[in-house]
């Protein structure tokens, strides 16, 4: 153990300096994704909430069969299957588009669990008293939605920053890469692993615990039909 | 247009590796489940405060890095200290450990949402309290918790891809391997992709289904 700690010390310097841009990387994948999943969720509500027929049964289909296909199956086909079809995306793009792909079919599904938690009441009566749809849903629906949506939200940001790691097999140079290929450099296998999943654990506890803390203030004095079952589940 | 020749050619070995990804998944499936449901108990009921929190904090590093760091730790990691697990041993343990932190978080859930009178009652009419939990908590909870069960299972199929990083011959394993003995990059993937499609699209039909009758009233 003592010998773990000061042989994982003595080379750490060294890692770290390798790790910053790394983490950089998984940062940016982070957040251009989330970005991506954000813009790309809303239409799809939107085409849920259509009223031409097929438009709604499509989405459906779409949410379905990208849910069924693994990140890495997808990240795969992006990468290495597009090109032969005349398409091509550096590791990075291909890496955004897979996962903004795939987390946006998740966003829709938290959007979607917002909006329906309010009662169609309050639009009505917005209306009733002589508010603008928009003022109506600036003012009366997207306060309340954000109350639903913004913990669900976090969590979803949470799992997409673990699974960025995923990008390492289509050579996106992230912290799991960049750990993997420094274990083949100095063959202490455990001792970057064990540093490199200290780094995900010292961004992603912290956002859960956020989460935690959040979630009960947001629905301070607002009576909540969820029960816990359904938090975890979102 | 479609090379139907190329299909037949590359469906035997991608069958063989749908049959490793199923037994992967059905290994960590069992595992996850029977150490989630303890682990969900020992957190819950256990009298020993520092043994709640040490399954708290086990939840929390499952739950907090990526499922890939956790399984290198395990292939590489534990063969550094003499270790050595075949591939897909590595595979089922790693998925299983962190599938049980997912899971003992949905059965603690699913405790919550039966209501305290039940144990209250069992308890006032004699039953003792490891009675009461078999016989009148875990019946009902488990029927809360038979959805998000459905859920993490194709979750769990999808996660197995993970494990091609560690040389477990499952399907995307068993593809990138394809395409580097033939160079059909593009067929090779869309055919791994539609058989995740063909595994996972049934099975979530079929939990929806049961998702929808367990809702409900009891």
């Amino acid at each position: 153990m003592i010998d773990f700690i000061s042989t994982l010390a003595s080379h750490a310097p060294e890692w770290l300096t390798r790790l910053w841009p790394a983490l950089g990387q998984t940062l940016l994948l982070t957040s251009c994704s989330f970005l991506l999943a954000l813009g790309l969720a809303a239409p799809l509500e939107f085409g849920r909430a259509c009223r031409w027929s097929p438009v709604p049964q499509l989405v459906t289909i779409y949410i379905d069969v990208v849910r069924s296909i693994p990140i890495l199956a997808i990240l795969y086909l992006i990468y290495f299957g597009l090109p032969g079809i005349g398409i091509s995306f550096s590791a990075f793009v291909s890496g955004v588009i897979g996962l903004g792909v795939v987390y946006s079919t998740y966003v829709a599904e938290v959007l979607r669990a917002g909006v329906q938690s309010l009662h169609k009441g309050q639009k009505e009566a917005s209306l009733a008293v002589g508010m603008t749809p928009f003022s109506t849903f600036r003012w009366i629906i997207l306060p309340q939605a954000v109350r639903v949506v913004v913990p669900p939200l976090l969590l979803t940001l949470i799992s997409l920053l673990k699974d960025t790691s995923i990008c390492a097999l289509i050579t996106v140079n992230e912290l799991m890469l960049t750990s993997k290929l420094i274990m083949s450099e100095f063959f202490l296998p455990l001792h970057i692993f064990v540093l490199v999943g200290m780094i995900y654990f010292a961004i992603a506890w912290p956002m859960s615990l956020f989460v935690r803390w959040l979630e009960p203030q947001l629905n301070r004095g607002r009576r909540t039909g969820s029960t816990p079952i359904q938090q975890v589940l979102h | 247009m479609i090379p139907i020749d190329h299909i037949l050619e590359f469906a035997r070995p991608l069958a063989e590796a749908a049959a490793i990804t199923i037994f992967v998944s059905v290994g960590a499936f069992g595992l996850a489940l029977a150490l989630g449901l303890s682990l969900a108990v020992l957190r819950d009921f256990h009298p020993v405060a520092i043994i709640r929190w040490l399954v708290q904090v086990y939840v929390e590093i499952f739950r907090n890095i990526p499922s890939l760091t956790h399984l290198f730790l395990l292939f590489f990691g534990l063969a550094y200290v003499g270790v050595r697990l075949s591939s897909i041993a590595a595979s089922i343990l790693g998925l299983g450990l962190i599938g049980a932190a997912s899971l003992s978080e949905v059965f603690r859930a699913s405790f919550e949402s039966i209501h305290h009178g039940q144990r209250e009652s069992s308890l006032a009419v004699g039953l003792t309290p490891s009675q009461a939990f078999r016989t009148i908590i875990l019946p009902q909870a488990w029927r809360v918790a038979l959805p998000p069960i459905g859920n993490y299972a194709v979750q769990l199929i999808k996660d197995t891809s993970l494990v091609a990083a560690i040389a477990a011959p499952e399907i995307m394993f068993t593809a990138r391997n394809l395409v580097v003995n033939t160079f059909e990059t593009t067929l090779v993937y869309t055919l791994a992709a539609l058989l995740y499609l063909a595994i996972c699209l049934p099975l979530s039909r079929v939990i929806r289904h049961l998702e929808v009758k367990s809702a409900t009233p009891r």
